[in-house]
């Protein structure tokens, strides 16, 4: 019973020291992204795939798998994964993302930085790419 | 049977290199791939015709388990004895080929395979099916006293002889041909050869046999999947007089989960084994009956 009771506090113990541990590794408070350097070459970048309804789809079911966890379903930066992140998801919805260019966009979705991951090996082919892009697009 | 087998093998080869890869006007017509006909290398306890990027390292945890027909007294089959785990890591030095090697609770097995997808099915229709082969062999790692207390039987001996580490050996190979109808609909065939080096007296050592599997997908990351593995009752390659332990067919269906870099599968499924040549050998439980495990197959890929 002695035994019992000791390894309860033991194990009560552990976990509080865990606690107290991750709260010094879990993000605390995210930080707004720096303005992202782009180089010109994907500024003027053209997007060489129309958004035709078949593309569209094939845009949409790519975002769902590698976009989704972190964007969100409809690209409002509330995806499951997007609160341990350490800079906060912008908004697709918002209407300065939505001025860039395609080119623009698609730097920041698959060449990417920091928190952003490089998306060119997941999705090796450039017309997927821009499928997606233009999938973000309509979640404007 | 050996040749017939093997004969058919090589026709369903030869004949699918056939499909015309010119258009009407014999132009080269320049076709891609079709997209993501399944979302894993893993179907339940299939393979698919899928071999992800080269390049790419992939960890597979495959788990099943005990049998779900003593129902909540042990949280169907989540408490039960009988669970079995198979740890795997594959690589693809090369597009469309695939080593792997793996490490399965039951037997103590360790296996090698491989994976080839000889052609994909392509957008245009220039090719309408994909084509893979898969071979595996595996290597039981228990004891010499769980084999018949070290000796074991070959068939054109009367007496039994000392045990020899080929009798640990055996192989599955497989032809594997699937399509992907629509965005929605995916299926597979196969037909394989199953080959152990060593096995009681009341068994058969090799087995062909039939598979069905695929998958419908129901939103852009889910999908219901199933498969059917069916070995033959083919008497000229049967050591036995009656078919009295033939194996029973493995019936399976789940629902699929997928990331870009993940793929979580659960299931409902026969067999308690992993390893498709333990699935096609020694498979006794009824999936009608009610004798079936829950499972769970999780990868994780990785790009280099």
């Amino acid at each position: 019973m002695k035994r019992g009771l000791i390894n309860l506090l033991g194990g009560i113990g552990m976990m509080a020291i865990a606690v107290v541990l991750f709260a010094f590794v879990a993000p605390q408070d995210q930080k707004v992204g720096a303005a992202w350097k782009i180089p010109a070459e994907y500024k003027t970048m053209k997007n060489p795939q129309k958004a035709t309804p078949d593309l569209l789809n094939v845009g949409k079911m790519a975002y769902a798998k590698s976009c989704k966890s972190c964007h969100g379903g409809a690209g409002l930066g509330d995806g499951a994964k997007a609160s341990s992140m350490k800079t906060k998801i912008n908004s697709f919805k918002d209407a300065k993302f939505q001025a860039q260019t395609d080119g623009e966009i698609y730097f920041q979705s698959f060449i990417g930085r920091d928190d952003m991951p490089n998306f060119e090996k997941k999705i090796p082919e450039l017309e997927d790419r821009w499928a997606i892009v233009n999938y973000i697009r309509t979640l404007k | 049977m050996k040749k017939n087998t093997l004969f058919i093998t090589l026709l369903l080869l030869i004949s699918t290199f056939a499909f015309a890869q010119e258009d009407s006007t014999g132009v080269k017509v320049k076709d891609k791939p079709v997209r993501s006909p399944f979302e894993s290398g893993y179907l339940i306890d299939a393979q698919t015709t899928v071999i992800p990027n080269a390049h790419t390292l992939e960890f597979v945890i495959q788990h099943k388990f005990g049998s779900v027909e003593n129902g909540h007294s042990d949280l169907w089959g989540i408490y039960a004895a009988g669970s079995n785990i198979r740890l795997g890591l594959n690589y693809v030095p090369v597009k469309n080929f695939q080593i792997g090697l793996g490490m399965t609770k039951k037997n103590m097995a360790v296996d090698a395979n491989a994976k080839w997808t000889i052609f994909e099915q392509t957008r245009k229709n220039t090719r309408p099916i994909a084509v893979a082969l898969f071979g595996n062999v595996a290597f039981d790692g228990r004891n010499e006293t769980a084999f018949e207390s070290g000796m074991v039987r070959i068939a054109s001996d009367k007496l039994p002889v000392h045990f020899r580490f080929n009798d640990r050996v055996s192989y599955f190979s497989e032809l594997i041909i699937g399509r992907k109808f629509n965005d929605w609909l995916s299926l597979q065939a196969g037909l394989s050869f199953t080959h152990y080096n060593a096995i009681g007296v009341v068994y058969d050592h090799d087995k062909v046999g039939v598979h069905f599997n695929g998958r419908l997908k129901v939103s852009p990351q889910g999908s219901i999947i199933f498969n059917y593995d069916n070995p033959l009752k083919i008497k000229k390659i049967s050591e036995q007089l009656e078919w009295t332990n033939h194996p029973k067919p493995n019936v399976s269906f789940g629902y699929e989960i997928s990331t870009s870099t993940h793929a979580f599968q659960i299931y409902v499924s026969a067999t308690n084994s992993i390893l498709p040549q333990d699935n096609m050998m020694w498979n006794q439980n009824d999936f009608f009956a009610g004798k079936y495990a829950i499972g769970f197959n999780i990868t994780r890929l990785w790009g280099f």
